[in-house]
């Protein structure tokens, strides 16, 4: 009994330095029985007690998924299959950053950096749509829009360092070589010290496909839009009508929690998200997201995993069992 | 030699000493020059790089005073009221401009004296310095020349007997004037001191400048950096003295050949704060960072205030916050980035969406350069109150331009059935409209037409913003389709 106490402290150690060395925003440790509850491992090793680092989505099931909710200080890589997506992807950003917005009301501004060749191709955000189906008033909507790439990743580093900014958009097209680890992973730390959500939103463009790639991002979603529902008035569902914006998400990418698919919807009126159960809608006709580019998730691996085991039980809710969680842990080394 | 062409002759325009001893005049046919003196290169005279030559020079003489005019074809006023000071008197502050001109391998000649005329006349008939006081003295012994008259007027006097500009003096003013007009007497009285003339300068003045002399030059940036930290204390407290801060910064770089980089920044609200200076020109140095041709070095630096602004200093209360209740720190900072941002990357860099009246989408939004107090627009949607349902329904991407796409739709007035964009047919599924827009004829410009807009969603969900130009049926033109936006 004292080797396995023993056993289980050293290993809690371990994980601990691992998670300081890999930096990670808020892995939710168990701890020993000694401490009760869980705490947050943050950069530098800093221990803070569990806080509220997450942005609810307002959707229960996205919300266990992703352990509490979207980081709030951290980078979040939002990808689009291709140029069409624009749209959806803007969206949802602009959803994620309503939300981002609500948490704290004082009138910090939204960011949104592109390059020129973007806002070319995919057009301005239209700060009437935001005010009307986001609440985001035009004022505090800043737009950044640079010639290089370069000099768009300067802006979005340096607005990253901000306290006085409640998030940050920034728009990259293809795989350019510039959007490697190190510039994302200097988004997300100025992100985490700044304390504001940064989202990276990756569309594909003539050029080539925004494939995943290693980024420092903790969460990546997949998104593509779905058929909306109708349109919602007092006498029942609007035939032929189009409701509100819905969105196909996919976590595939989560260091703090589990992968999953959803489909969700914006409400303009509430500025929340609603989950729409598959088939809901008539007009569905089954798209879905795009395959994984690595294929489905590699398979558990083999062996026995008493110390995963050991720990999964006695990790808070939503943690995964063992087994899957070490499968988990494999995908993230490997992307 | 330098030749130019007068009514169909070539003739000689200027020349150089080595040219005059042998034998050559000003005014002499190029192809006599050539007959007596084969040997001798002429070039093709150039008006504009003579300007240039000139304005470069000016540049170069703003190290001495901000109010540097040009005089003519080859002329330059330098005002130095209350400069001279700086340089140890008026007489040093010419000794040094003229040898520093001798070394550029110039021949140059100044006068020194206290109106414009009496200097333009001294410094072409080589008189010392004209006191002040001392103009009439000065004026008796010259010809007409000095007065700079109009050939005309010049003519008209000396054919009346009047050779000497003394003459003149003792001449009584009113049959002058009747006679050759106002404009004879205005010369004199320039000359003399009695009418003021002032000289208009080349460049605006900045309210405010500091500058540093070196006597080492400097090349790299970041010793001009660290310069610009140096200055901008003392612009800083200039600035206090008259309760402004900055709006717009400039720097000007003299290069000891005599060539002048200036580098301005502009400021999104009122700035005096050395520290935040020193980086705008930190990152527009970044942003010039090989465009900046140092060579030999530079020997003065100024920086100079060129716009400015009250500065409101911002007043906190007991507790430290603000009474305006804004977070004050955290605007700051904000301006202060998209000033960073402005200053590298250009005024488009940074945009702010204005809200403007119009019922047309594109015109609806105005990206403005961001500054912190936007010009108030009426009808700021911000303003309807929390009642923004009654908005209509608008796309989250819009296109500057509408992209015309091909489209098959029910005619005359239906929803689209199948588009073409950028290549891709898209069939709609299921669409909501038409929005009609109409022209906003009070504007008058009388091209627009009549927009339907349609909310169309095609097979995948993808959601875009159509609209229709003009109608069906009509003789006159047949209508178009645009895509104008997308919908999340």
């Amino acid at each position: 009994m004292a080797r396995e106490a023993a056993a289980r402290q050293t290993l809690f150690a371990l994980r601990r330095e691992v998670a300081r060395i890999e930096g990670t925003l808020a892995d939710r440790l168990a701890m020993p029985a000694a401490a009760a509850g869980g705490s947050l491992v943050r950069h530098s090793g800093i221990v803070h007690a569990a806080s509220p680092d997450f942005i609810p989505t307002s959707v229960p099931r996205l919300d266990e998924r992703l352990n509490g909710g979207l980081p709030a200080a951290a980078l979040t890589e939002i990808h689009g299959a291709g140029m069409r997506d624009t749209g959806a992807v803007t969206g949802f950003a602009l959803a994620l950053a309503s939300l981002a917005l609500q948490r704290n009301a004082s009138s910090r501004p939204l960011f949104w950096i592109g390059t020129e060749d973007g806002f070319h191709e995919g057009g301005f955000p239209y700060a009437p749509a935001l005010l009307k189906d986001y609440g985001i008033a035009p004022e505090r909507l800043i737009l950044s829009r640079t010639r290089k790439i370069e000099d768009a990743l300067w802006v979005a580093s340096e607005t990253a360092k901000l306290k006085a900014v409640s998030a940050l958009v920034i728009e990259i097209r293809g795989n350019p070589a510039r959007v490697d680890l190190t510039a994302t992973r200097r988004l997300q730390r100025r992100a985490s010290l700044a304390g504001h959500p940064v989202f990276l939103l990756r569309q594909s463009s003539g050029t080539g496909a925004a494939e995943a790639e290693p980024t420092a991002a903790p969460v990546r979603l997949l998104l593509a839009p779905a058929p909306a529902g109708l349109r919602r008035t007092i006498s029942g569902p609007l035939a032929g009508s189009i409701g509100p914006p819905a969105f196909r998400v996919r976590i595939d990418k989560n260091r703090n929690g589990l992968p999953g698919q959803f489909l969700l919807e914006w409400n303009p009126e509430t500025h929340s998200f609603d989950e729409r159960p598959e088939g809901h809608a008539a007009e569905n006709n089954g798209i879905v997201v795009s395959p994984a580019r690595d294929g489905p998730d590699p398979a558990p691996a083999a062996g026995t995993l008493m110390a995963f085991g050991e720990a999964g039980s006695g990790s808070p809710r939503g943690e995964p069992p063992g087994k899957q969680y070490a499968a988990y842990r494999g995908s993230r080394r490997a992307g | 030699m330098v030749s130019h062409q007068e009514n169909n002759t070539r003739r000689i325009a200027a020349l150089d000493e080595r040219a005059e001893t042998l034998g050559l005049k000003h005014g002499m046919g190029i192809a006599d020059a050539r007959a007596m003196h084969p040997a001798v290169e002429i070039l093709e005279h150039d008006p504009e790089a003579d300007r240039r030559l000139l304005e470069a020079l000016a540049d170069w003489c703003d190290r001495y005073t901000p109010l540097v005019a040009i005089e003519g074809k080859d002329g330059l006023f330098l005002d130095i009221s209350g400069c001279a000071h700086l340089f140890g008197g008026e007489k040093r502050l010419l000794d040094e401009a003229l040898s520093s001109f001798l070394h550029q391998g110039f021949d140059v000649r100044a006068g020194l004296a206290s109106t414009a005329g009496a200097a333009w006349a001294a410094a072409r008939f080589s008189l010392p310095p004209v006191e002040k006081g001392a103009e009439k003295q000065a004026l008796l012994p010259l010809p007409l020349a000095a007065l700079r008259l109009p050939a005309e007027t010049r003519e008209r006097v000396e054919s009346v007997g009047l050779k000497k500009a003394g003459m003149l003096l003792s001449t009584p003013r009113a049959p002058l004037a009747r006679r050759f007009g106002k404009e004879l007497l205005l010369r004199i009285d320039q000359f003399l001191g009695g009418v003021e003339e002032p000289i208009s300068p080349r460049l605006p003045v900045s309210p405010l400048s500091v500058e540093r002399r070196l006597m080492e030059p400097v090349t790299m940036h970041g010793e001009i950096e660290h310069l610009v930290s140096l200055l901008a204390p003392t612009l800083k407290s200039d600035l206090e003295r008259r309760g402004e801060g900055a709006r717009a910064l400039r720097l000007s770089l003299f290069r000891v050949d005599g060539f002048v980089s200036r580098i301005d920044v502009g400021t999104s609200r009122p700035l005096r704060d050395p520290a935040l200076i020193r980086r705008l020109f930190q990152e527009k140095l970044a942003a010039l960072e090989g465009t900046i041709d140092a060579g030999y070095g530079f020997d003065l630096i100024r920086l100079s205030a060129s716009v400015t602004a009250p500065f409101e200093a911002a007043q906190a209360d007991l507790s430290g916050e603000n009474l305006a209740g804004e977070n004050p720190d955290g605007e700051e900072e904000v301006a202060m980035l998209a000033d960073r941002i402005r200053a590298r990357l250009g005024d488009g860099a940074v945009l702010k969406p204005l809200c403007v009246e119009s019922h047309i989408p594109e015109r609806a939004v105005l990206q403005a350069p961001f500054a912190e107090r936007l010009p108030s627009s009426s009808s700021t949607p911000s303003q309807f109150g929390g009642n923004v349902s009654i908005l209509p329904q608008r796309p989250v991407r819009l296109f500057g331009h509408p992209e015309q796409v091909a489209v098959t739709a029910e005619v005359p007035e239906g929803p689209p059935l199948h588009f073409r964009w950028r290549n891709v047919t898209h069939r709609v599924a299921r669409s909501e409209g038409p929005e009609r827009i109409a022209p906003e004829w009070w504007l008058a410009s009388g091209q627009e037409q009549t927009r339907d807009y349609y909310r169309v969603e095609d097979d995948d969900g993808h959601r875009y913003w159509i609209y229709r130009e003009g109608f069906y049926g009509e003789k006159t033109s047949h209508p178009r389709w645009f895509l104008q936006g997308l919908f999340a």
